[in-house]
């Protein structure tokens, strides 16, 4: 075999390097001396990802056509007897014009919940095999991006930025197992943290602090909020019970929760440049009907 | 130089386009791995282990990356040096490299306190990656030896 010597040398030269570098890397934290290495590798290769994802995007939108092919066929009659009832309710909609106007001002009041957000799109994502779960987005710190800001889409809260470069942005999902947000049950002041389970997060767990508190399935969760609005803005909805764990004798009670973003398939995100001056607290969850399947 | 052509092409289609499809199980097959074990086993112990550090180096430094530097350099140096060194056949090797691959990474991220590590991820994550990277292992594998023969052939 070529198996020699000077091979296992050289692959244990390799391996003590990498292992050095490991260290190094975890000793430092944040100041570590591979922080410009890491920029130079965001900027380099964010500008690649960028080209590179408008190419696949494509291709992979194909895949995802095959995948769901079998449930599509349902998916467009439901959208089409949407559509019908729609159309309908438009008409009625139109009739209606004061009563539009006054849907429009409360909208403005409780739908936005006043955050300033800056829209991006998901260029590249890191997955395997489950340990992370990070995004990388196409805006930086020329648009105003900085670390510690949360990120969400049109049904909820995704995650957080951890850093940023020039025209890109790396962002950490809810569903990663080393993130944590704190979060509150609608209608309450009780409170708890979510976070990542893996599975691409079909699911996070929630655990409530006070283990006297009620818990039940279908209860919603907005985030808490943290000092100055970073890393997570108070009110973002985050998503809706589904199980609730027995667990006798410990001090929190903990429970799964579906989030409202579809964390696996994410395109359009927002990054929340600044937060709202006043708690928007429930006003921003979605309608409760539509929650209790 | 067509070996780190076709590594950076691996890490670049790996995180735009496969970490992105969202298959059954909820899993993707690991490109970057089977474009490593392909070059190795072409190129033999040293160069694979050399190549597999870079890659594993390259893939540290590429957005998005929340863990530490170093992690896959560790596990692609080793399966770079395995590859090239050939562990009984072929298929022998590239079975044996794929199911090492991500519980070597979970070793490393344990050993370092990576509280992504769990017995969870284990049980139900790895599996399905090493399964979604085993049906693709042919292919991949294949046609990168394929090119790197032809190249020292001719």
């Amino acid at each position: 075999m070529r198996d020699t010597r000077r091979a296992r040398l050289i692959l244990g030269l390799l391996l003590t390097a990498a292992l050095v570098i490991l260290t190094v890397d975890h000793r430092a934290g944040d100041g570590s001396p591979l922080g410009p290495l890491r920029g130079i590798g965001a900027s380099v290769f964010g500008t690649a990802q960028q080209v590179g994802s408008s190419v696949t995007r494509p291709i992979g939108s194909f895949f995802s056509a095959l995948v769901d092919a079998p449930s599509a066929q349902e998916r467009i009659k439901r959208l089409e007897a949407e559509n019908a009832r729609l159309r309908s309710g438009l008409a009625t909609a139109a009739l209606d014009k004061s009563r539009s106007a006054e849907l429009q001002r409360m909208l403005g009041l409780a739908g936005t919940g006043g955050y300033t957000v800056l829209p991006a799109t998901v260029i590249a994502r890191r997955g395997h095999p489950g340990f992370e779960d990070a995004i990388e987005i196409d805006a930086g710190t020329a648009d105003g991006v900085r670390p510690d800001m949360t990120v969400l889409n049109g049904d909820g809260l995704v995650g957080r930025v951890v850093a940023a470069s020039g025209s890109t942005a790396t962002v950490v999902l809810l569903s990663d197992p080393a993130s944590s947000a704190g979060a509150r049950v609608e209608g309450g002041n009780e409170l708890g943290v979510v976070s990542g389970v893996g599975n691409s997060g079909r699911l996070v767990r929630f655990r409530l602090l006070d283990s006297t508190a009620p818990l039940a399935r279908g209860l919603r969760l907005v985030s808490f909020g943290s000092e100055k609005g970073t890393p997570y803005v108070p009110g973002v909805p985050i998503g809706v019970i589904e199980q609730v764990e027995a667990t006798p004798g410990e001090l929190t009670r903990s429970a799964y929760a579906r989030p409202y973003a579809n964390l696996s398939a994410l395109d359009v995100v927002g990054v929340v440049v600044r937060a709202p001056t006043r708690q928007p607290r429930d006003a921003v969850l979605p309608p409760a009907a539509k929650e209790s399947r | 130089m067509i070996a780190a052509l076709a590594l950076v092409a691996a890490l670049l289609v790996q995180m735009t386009l496969v970490n992105r499809l969202h298959l059954p199980a909820g899993g993707v097959p690991d490109l970057v791995l089977l474009t490593v074990i392909g070059l190795a086993s072409t190129r033999g112990p040293v160069a694979g282990a050399v190549m597999g550090f870079c890659a594993g180096l390259l893939a540290d430094l590429m957005p998005p990356a929340a863990h530490l530097v170093g992690q896959y350099a560790f596990v692609y140096a080793l399966i770079g040096f395995l590859a090239g060194r050939g562990v009984g056949g072929p298929v022998t090797t590239v079975v044996l490299c794929v199911v090492l691959a991500p519980v070597l990474a979970a070793a490393v991220g344990g050993l370092i306190g990576d509280s992504r590590v769990t017995m969870a991820t284990l049980t139900e994550m790895v599996p399905v990656t090493m399964v979604y990277t085993l049906i693709l292992a042919p292919v991949v594998v294949w046609t990168i030896s394929w090119s790197g023969r032809g190249r020292l052939a001719t």
